[in-house]
């Protein structure tokens, strides 16, 4: 199945790089496409903890601690990382 | 209401506030203002550079509007002053450069249970979000690790005023009862694509913040 990913909020390393999207086994979890994401990444760089993931508009946790929910053809995953400009 | 801080994104919510008519506006702010924030901070000018900001921006504020009383607090509350501020709101909108001074406000809003409305912003992207727990997640659901500091972060005074200006149409709406505003939901704006992306946030039962106030009101 494919999966749409939206990386926004604060810019981070590898932004740039990052999947727009990832073809995934049926049956995969939001950890598969996390663990799938983070394989995406240049070497040496990751996401923040504290990344908030939300899936078809809803808020699942942070990249750390997260509803792990089973995933469905055409969603979109949202990865929001964490900005507290004033 | 309060309003911290009144920089880039707090000054054009206190502003649009004040000039809409919101009666009673409680500033703070602390330390003087520095040139480095001049691309955003709509209350202040090259006149101002080096003086405190508080008292500064509250005496423009009431040049907008001769009807509204402004309050300014020349620093940051600590976690008792912020909850004696809570108290005497009807709502608190949270513009500080940290989840610290965030997650304190909130933690006071909660205790106080009245809205909170946050705003941030990084780059040109910036994120806004309507909450009051229990009938939504408060922040400290949201972030309960506080994402690290970061002393120096990229601004476009253009994002500052818009998420600030959206965040004062929040907070009337609240106050006024008018349409139907964010409850629970992040509005995040990313400027680098300009695509607006709207969240449905999720309560975590066993926040250390907000668990005891939904048993109270539960």
């Amino acid at each position: 199945m494919r999966i749409h990913i939206v990386l926004t909020g604060r810019a981070d390393p590898g932004g740039d790089q990052f999947p727009g999207q990832l073809e995934l086994p049926e049956d995969s979890h939001v950890s598969d496409a996390v663990a799938a994401i983070k394989d995406s990444l240049p070497e040496g760089e990751s996401l923040p903890k504290s990344c908030l993931l939300a899936v078809a508009g809803r808020h699942l946790g942070t990249l750390d601690q997260h509803e792990n929910r089973l995933l469905a053809d055409g969603q979109e995953l949202l990865l929001i990382a964490p900005m507290a400009g004033g | 209401m309060l309003v911290t801080r009144v920089g880039g994104m707090g000054g054009p919510a206190a502003l649009m506030m004040a000039m809409a008519g919101v009666g009673h506006i409680i500033i703070a702010h602390g330390k003087t203002m520095i040139s480095a924030d001049l691309n955003r901070q709509l209350l202040g000018n090259e006149a101002l550079l080096g003086k405190p900001r508080a008292e500064h921006f509250a005496e423009y504020l009431r040049s907008m509007n001769r009807f509204v009383e402004i309050e300014a607090i020349d620093h940051e509350p600590d976690d008792r002053e912020a909850l004696e501020l809570a108290r005497r709101c009807d709502l608190v909108v949270s513009c500080p450069p940290n989840f610290e001074e965030r997650l304190r406000l909130n933690a006071a809003s909660v205790a106080a249970g009245i809205p909170f409305i946050d705003a941030a912003q990084w780059g040109i992207s910036g994120t806004l979000m309507v909450l009051q727990s229990p009938r939504t997640a408060c922040l400290e659901c949201i972030y309960p690790t506080p994402p690290p500091f970061e002393k120096l972060f990229p601004v476009v005074g253009a994002i500052s005023s818009a998420i600030g200006s959206l965040a004062a149409l929040e907070a009337i709406k609240v106050l006024s009862g008018t349409g139907d505003p964010l409850w629970g939901k992040m509005l995040s704006y990313d400027g680098y694509r300009g695509i607006p992306t709207v969240v449905s946030l999720t309560r975590n039962p066993d926040c250390r913040c907000c668990q005891g106030a939904a048993e109270t009101a539960g």
